[in-house]
């Protein structure tokens, strides 16, 4: 079945070529317009089939046409069709990305925790201005910021429209800025970084009316900063009626909760991988 | 010319009767996908992500094939995103209008992965694509070619499949 499409398609194809003769350039800069030169006599249509655009226009066969610029804006093939009532001819038109003007910046994650090597992830994707990927190599800058200033950058070159980078995050808990250069185009995305795994997680208790209240102290990690606020916290008490658990959000770097005491208890705290210390109610702490 | 006249009338008729078993047999069949991993990094790609990117992106080219003959947009929602779908919709809106539509015979992808992000955000590839395809003003066949073209391919996971976010024809060689 293919072979003989195959052999329509390029009787097809000889008879056009016969038909008239359409002259344009072989490669246009994307936006930029392009000259076509038809043959032939009469009236005609002329059409310009590109992957992001297509028209149609009647024209004087013989004369010239001009595809202007915003129909060249996507980089790819153009097929330029001059065709009578009877025939066509054709031309095609190889559009190219232009001078890189727009980034791309992917960045993963917007949290990270402090002190993590290679946590963060930046993929920039450079663009011309019609969004065309610019595959030839060109340069682009990462700059890391933070509340106290700029810090390092690194100049990197794309390969295939694509420069990337892994990046440790700070000591600190905060904002940092990271932005991705080219020329005078700029995309900044914003990590926080945050505290990394609680350390010395520390609970107290006290009882009243029938309650239990429990109370961390101010939960930090072993840098000294402060977990985030939503940061969970799980109680978990054991006593004659079994084991019961409460989830408590950390707030203002402290969490709490309540529970029904019901007798001599052991209370246990902790917080993702790290275990607090333990407390016991109602027999003698 | 009379002699042209009647031969080209005859090809096209020709190709008119074949061309509605062609479309079936688009609408039918995956477009052939061959997906070579080995240079592509700095992520490792898993078995289960490499058969998802050639089953996802073979998908993609049916529909952007079905939507190009049909004059469909909403035939691209389920594979294209971002630039592409925004360019094709762009290009399938004018055919539209003009009364142009394109049809494609697939003939097969040789895909080539180039890299794939440490978080698995965006993978790009590099598609050697055959197809033969023909530019109809209505019915009437105006250009037909049978194409080897490289497109460079920017894919993003959705929920549950990856996205063509860019299909952009690189120049020939």
């Amino acid at each position: 079945m293919r072979k003989p499409l195959s052999l329509v398609c390029l009787l097809g194809i000889s008879l056009f070529a016969a038909a008239q003769g359409l002259q344009a350039p072989a490669k246009s800069p994307a936006g930029e317009l392009v000259t076509a030169t038809t043959s032939g006599s009469g009236e005609g249509t002329f059409y310009v089939v590109g992957p992001g655009h297509v028209s149609k226009t009647k024209i004087q066969l013989g004369s010239e046409v001009q595809v202007k610029g915003s129909e060249l804006r996507s980089a790819g093939d153009y097929i330029l069709l001059a065709c009578s009532t009877s025939s066509c001819s054709e031309a095609r038109v190889f559009v190219e990305p232009a001078q890189p003007e727009k980034i791309s910046f992917l960045l993963h994650p917007s949290r990270v925790p402090i002190s993590q090597p290679n946590a963060i992830n930046g993929v920039s994707v450079v663009m011309d201005p019609y969004r065309n990927l610019v595959t030839a190599p060109s340069t682009v800058t990462f700059q890391v910021s933070t509340k106290d200033g700029p810090g390092a950058s690194a100049p990197l070159k794309t390969h295939n429209g694509i420069a990337w980078t892994r990046l440790s995050s700070g000591p600190k808990e905060g904002p940092i800025e990271i932005q991705a250069t080219i020329g005078e185009a700029k995309e900044t995305r914003v990590v926080q970084q945050v505290a990394s795994d609680p350390c010395n997680l520390h609970a107290s208790v006290q009882t009243a009316d029938g309650r239990l209240i429990l109370q961390t102290d101010p939960v930090r990690d072993c840098k000294g900063n402060s977990l985030p606020d939503g940061t969970i916290v799980t109680f978990t008490k054991v006593d004659k009626g079994g084991r019961s658990m409460v989830d408590a959000p950390i707030k203002k770097s402290i969490a709490r909760a309540e529970m029904p005491y019901q007798g001599a208890a052991t209370i246990s705290v902790a917080s993702g991988v790290t275990l607090g210390n333990e407390i016991r109610v109602g027999g003698g702490r | 010319m009379k002699v042209r006249l009647l031969a080209a009338t005859f090809v096209f008729g020709l190709i008119f009767s074949l061309a509605p078993g062609k479309s079936a047999k688009a609408d039918s069949l995956q477009p052939s996908v061959q997906l070579d991993v080995s240079s592509m990094g700095p992520r490792e790609i898993e078995d289960l992500t490499e058969k998802k990117i050639a089953r996802d992106y073979a998908a993609a080219w049916k529909t952007l094939i079905a939507a190009m003959d049909q004059n469909r947009i909403g035939l691209l929602n389920d594979y294209f995103t971002g630039f592409a779908k925004t360019e094709f919709i762009g290009a399938i809106k004018d055919q539209a209008v003009t009364g142009v539509h394109r049809r494609f015979e697939d003939r097969g992808h040789k895909l080539q992965g180039i890299f794939y992000a440490q978080d698995g955000g965006v993978m790009q590839l590099r598609d050697t694509a055959q197809y033969d395809v023909q530019v109809f003003d209505g019915d009437r066949l105006l250009y037909t070619q049978p194409t080897t073209a490289t497109y460079v391919v920017l894919m993003t996971p959705a929920a549950d499949r990856w996205m063509v976010r860019l299909l952009q024809q690189e120049p020939p060689q």
